[in-house]
């Protein structure tokens, strides 16, 4: 499907697509991404992706009938999105998911049948905001979207696993945050060290593996690269 | 990395000092801030006058209260907000190009209009280069801001006295004076009914209290029913209404995306003049077709 352009200012305009969020939409804005980038990559300085948006910001001011015309011709095509499917080892303990007990209590199931849904389901990462390194990601089962807190945390650890609304996330770095806590991962989810400094690409997916808490410190002494399934 | 082997000395520093030079460009797709100056004007200014390469960093000031001791000598230039600011004890102009010899000692007062002051040093800032720039970011450089007792690295002053540039253009602190901030509509915009778009456009609105590198809010409220967002990408100048009614200016180190209605995209040209204005100054946003 084709998205609809605007141009919000001279150097930035934005794509939108009309739908629904899913792998479908995404597989769009990636071929689409990929087409801007081979017909104006000289003119491009960057683009961002959200949900149901591409943006792209443009070195110097742009025709808006060029861009346009592309927009009409675009054609899905053959575009898939990739098959690379990451392990992120989770430990789901108290300790490390300290609000974990009372979200599980609040939708009447036990904590082990919490975890199981957190961790079975493939998560799709569709792009990277909020934090550096931060990965969006969507496939949360309907029974674990909770609204996010009221008062948000002062201070959520490096690689805490959470949930707001009907996302689940992970941050990459010490910060401040309004989502519920219900794990840590000891994996390294930025380093400014490498280049790209993330391992995951949008389009890609990860999975959760539940881990104990010493294996947890294990991996925190011992760190390892994020592998692929 | 630190290249060079001259140091500047922090006596004293207020809170929110940092190194800005352009910025971090093609980084936002793994989430990374812009982090470029926030008056881009005023940075340019200094590394044009000490004829510096146009991406050098220099020092961005958001308080008073920095003194500096210099270990060599060097040449020095400040634009931006006018403030008191005295070479060893004596009083000296608030904007253009300062010689410091050896042990000299910079001092940053009051501020008398604008909020940032740009120092900028021959050579530049040296401090490490991550992901492309040295502008401070937490958890992207070693330093979030600058604090008593950091040594800034800096190039050696190379030529002895290095002659200055006789240039009479003075910076004018008056292109701070204007309420006036151009706007384009956001991508959010057509969703705001006649009447809030009424409120928004030419109305004298306050910068409040809650300033900072991330954004700029207004005191004014404005009650609507916009509903949230899918999460969206989000610029420096990107004017965000929240569903409680706060106007949300996002500046240089803003997240790269968000999730609150974006109703208006402040112009680049007017950008630096927002940055600059005080807690309770009036703005009045001016609407370019």
């Amino acid at each position: 499907m084709s998205p609809t352009l605007t141009f919000i200012t001279p150097t930035i305009s934005e794509f939108y697509w009309d739908q629904e969020v899913s792998d479908q939409l995404l597989m769009d804005q990636l071929a689409f991404d990929s087409l801007l980038t081979q017909e104006f990559n000289a003119q491009i300085q960057e683009t961002r992706l959200g949900f149901k948006t591409l943006s792209v910001l443009w070195k110097k001011a742009m025709e808006q009938d060029e861009i346009e015309k592309l927009t009409n011709e675009f054609q899905p095509g053959h575009f898939s999105l990739p098959e690379t499917l990451w392990e992120v080892p989770v430990s789901y303990s108290h300790s490390h998911g300290r609000d974990l007990k009372g979200l599980a209590a609040s939708k009447n199931i036990s904590e082990d049948e919490f975890i199981a849904l957190h961790s079975n389901p493939l998560y799709r990462i569709h792009f990277y905001g909020f934090l550096p390194g931060f990965m969006y990601l969507n496939g949360l089962p309907k029974k674990l979207i909770t609204p996010r807190k009221k008062i948000p945390d002062r201070s959520i650890p490096p690689g805490s696993v959470a949930i707001g609304a009907s996302q689940t996330g992970i941050y990459p770095m010490e910060s401040p945050g309004g989502w519920h806590l219900i794990g840590r991962s000891p994996l390294l989810f930025f380093n400014v060290q490498s280049n790209p400094p993330v391992w995951a690409k949008p389009g890609e997916r990860l999975k959760f593996t539940p881990i104990s808490e010493k294996e947890f410190d294990l991996l925190i002494r011992h760190p390892k690269a994020a592998r692929r399934l | 990395m630190i290249t060079g082997s001259a140091f500047v000395e922090i006596l004293k520093c207020g809170p929110g000092t940092t190194v800005r030079d352009k910025g971090r460009l093609g980084f936002a797709l793994y989430g990374v801030p812009m982090s470029g100056p926030a008056d881009s004007l005023a940075f340019e200014w200094v590394n044009h006058l000490l004829k510096n390469d146009p991406n050098s960093a220099v020092i961005e000031i958001s308080q008073p209260g920095l003194s500096l001791r210099f270990q060599q000598p060097t040449q020095i230039a400040l634009a931006g907000a006018k403030a008191k600011i005295n070479i060893n004890n004596h009083t000296v102009a608030s904007f253009g190009l300062h010689q410091i010899q050896r042990d000299d000692i910079l001092e940053i007062g009051a501020f008398s209009a604008g909020s940032l002051l740009y120092l900028g040093i021959h050579g530049g800032i040296q401090t490490e280069v991550v992901l492309g720039s040295r502008s401070f970011y937490p958890g992207i450089t070693p330093l979030s801001f600058f604090k008593k007792g950091d040594q800034i690295p800096v190039k050696p002053l190379m030529i002895e006295n290095k002659k200055t540039t006789f240039s009479n253009v003075k910076w004018d602190v008056n292109r701070y004076a204007s309420e006036s901030i151009e706007v384009y509509p956001g991508p959010e915009w057509h969703l705001l009914t006649e009447w809030e778009k009424e409120q928004l456009i030419g109305k004298p609105l306050t910068v409040s209290s809650m300033k900072n590198a991330m954004a700029i809010q207004l005191e004014e409220l404005l009650p609507n029913q916009l509903p949230e967002i899918s999460t969206a990408p989000v610029y420096p100048g990107t004017v965000q209404l929240t569903s409680g009614g706060k106007l949300l200016c996002l500046m240089q180190d803003a997240q790269v995306t968000g999730g609150y209605p974006r109703v208006l995209q402040v112009t680049e040209n007017s950008l630096g003049n927002l940055a600059q204005k005080k807690p309770g100054a009036i703005v009045k946003f001016e609407l370019m077709c």
